[in-house]
């Protein structure tokens, strides 16, 4: 493992997409007015308490949902363009990739994060209780699980149409049974049962917790516990299947 | 019948090997692009590989380069199977360029500088300086690969695969979509590269290159069908005036004979 290759690459990618005027004005711009527009459909008589409550939820699906996006389409126009397999060819290991393409996209995911996160505090003026810190360490790591996602879902995409289809096979699910819409208790057993599968439904509810019920991260350590092993595995799945396609 | 081409040529054979190949067979699904390839390439030459299209050139480049699995058959390059560590002293030019288009062509050839282990800060300025001259992009360094032509991409190609100074080098088509002023300056840039110990690989469709490798391997369907320097092989054709051109038709005929006899 070379820490300056790892570097290297974190570097290069940051360029790269810092370099793209449009995809930075989509990475900063979008989730804010995504969240806008929630906020203005609500209507008034739903009063902020259903706002609030939405807001963690919608912080922990956009986190997941962009760093996807990016990762998945990044990673695929590495592999049609050939510039993986050039690298695939240099002293560079399978895993010094994995990292530095993590870095990488995990630094705009973060900032992407902090653009709601700051959005919903300042500018929906949404109250939470819970510390700004413990936030964004949920957020880091449903962005690591999710990059690497992005690097899986790339292996078994052939073209850019082939991985926005995986965004209603992948994302919307997790949307709909996560809890982020309506309380996982309200739904029938059978998919109380597949949320239980869904990272997004342990990243819902760790940050409600933490956000609204004012609880600190040793309160949510299952919630933090398998976010946490969903990152780990799906970097080991990332890396395993690295030089397919 | 390779040896027979090889045989007045006794001083390559008493050369260390850079790249020694033994019954490959490489497949696509059912596909069989390589198929049972045998190619010993001493070290410090200048060696083309030559075949019309499909006839697994680049796919060779590929397995020597460790990016395709063999099915079968033995690969050694530098004396060892493909790995990141012999992957260190190998330079790559794929056959079309895999640039990063939003970077310049200095941040090109500095990332692959930095993932082939030069990290020392003022070595590497010096070795891409170097580079990007000889491709005449000094002076566009700071554009970024987009805004560069395709012959000019070609050569920035040609520059991230030699900024390490590798001891062994890949070229699969290096000099396509070149103009010929500047084809002659690589191929003089290539014979001092060999004349400091480098091995090259190149593969190549056209006389021009051909005439001017040290050694040839024809291939095709996926064999090598013949081995040896230019001369001695068009010496075999057995005519005068012969060209590469005739040598490699005389070959595949001779193959194509021997195959229906069997
Ligand atoms: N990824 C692939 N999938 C399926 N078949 C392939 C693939 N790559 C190459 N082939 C086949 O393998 C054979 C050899 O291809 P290769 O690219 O090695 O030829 P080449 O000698 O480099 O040709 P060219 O001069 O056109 O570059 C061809 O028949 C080609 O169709
Ligand atoms: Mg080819």
């Amino acid at each position: 493992m070379s820490p300056s290759r790892v570097a290297a690459i974190a570097l290069r990618i940051v360029r790269q997409i810092a370099r793209d005027r449009r995809t930075l004005a989509l990475i900063f711009v979008v989730p804010a007015v995504v969240m806008a527009l929630v906020g203005a459909s609500f209507p008034e008589s739903a009063g902020s308490g259903v706002l609030s409550y939405l807001a963690p939820a919608l912080l922990a699906a956009m986190a997941l949902f962009f760093a996807f996006i990016l990762t998945g389409v990044s990673f695929l126009r590495e592999r049609t363009q050939g510039t993986l397999e050039r690298l695939m060819a240099s002293p560079v290991r399978q895993e010094e990739v994995v990292l530095g393409y993590l870095f990488g996209f995990s630094l705009f995911a973060l900032v992407q994060s902090f653009v709601v996160l700051l959005f919903t505090i300042y500018v929906l003026d949404i109250n939470y209780s819970g510390a700004l810190w413990q936030i964004i360490v949920f957020q880091v790591i449903v962005t690591l699980g999710s990059v690497n996602l992005g690097i899986f879902v790339s292996t078994y995409a052939r073209n850019e149409f082939q991985v926005t289809q995986f965004i209603p096979l992948v994302i919307m699910p997790q949307l709909f049974l996560s809890g982020v819409l309506w309380p996982v208790a309200q739904m029938p057993r059978y998919l109380q049962w597949a949320s239980d599968f869904l990272p997004l439904t342990y990243a819902v509810r760790g940050l409600r917790e933490v956000m609204l019920e004012g609880r600190g991260l040793k309160d949510v350590p299952l919630e933090l516990g398998v976010l946490l092993a969903f990152a780990v595995s799906m970097s080991a799945l990332g890396a395993a299947t690295l030089r397919r396609g | 019948m390779r040896a027979r081409v090889k045989e007045g040529n006794l001083d390559t054979g008493k050369k260390a090997a850079a790249v020694e190949v033994g019954r490959l067979a490489v497949s696509f699904g059912h596909f069989r692009a390589l198929d049972g390839l045998d190619l010993r390439i001493p070290a410090g030459l200048s060696f083309g590989l030559l075949g019309p299209n499909g006839a697994g050139k680049t796919t060779l480049i590929r397995t020597l380069a460790g990016l395709l699995k063999p099915q079968s058959g033995q690969v050694r390059v530098l004396g060892q199977p493909p790995s990141p560590q012999v992957a260190r002293n190998i330079g790559y030019m794929p056959q079309l360029p895999a640039l990063y288009l939003e970077l310049s062509a200095l941040e090109n050839v500095s990332f692959f500088a930095q993932v082939y282990g030069l990290i020392q800060g003022k070595a590497r300025r010096a070795a891409m300086e170097e580079v990007l001259r000889l491709v005449g992009l000094w002076e566009r360094r700071g554009d970024p690969v987009l805004r560069l032509s395709g012959g000019m991409r070609q050569r920035l190609s040609l520059a991230c695969a030699l900024v390490h100074r590798p001891k062994l080098l890949f070229l699969d088509e290096p000099t396509v979509g070149l103009d010929p002023e500047l084809r002659s300056t690589f191929w003089e840039y290539f014979h001092d590269l060999t004349h400091q110990g480098a091995t090259l690989v190149i593969s190549s469709h056209t006389m021009d290159d051909a005439s001017r490798c040290d050694e040839l391997a024809f291939l095709r369907a996926g064999r090598v069908i013949a081995q040896g320097t230019p001369e001695e092989l068009i010496r075999a054709v057995g005519k005068i005036g012969a060209s590469l051109e005739d040598a490699f038709l005389y070959f595949a005929r001779r193959r194509e004979e021997e195959s229906v006899t069997q």
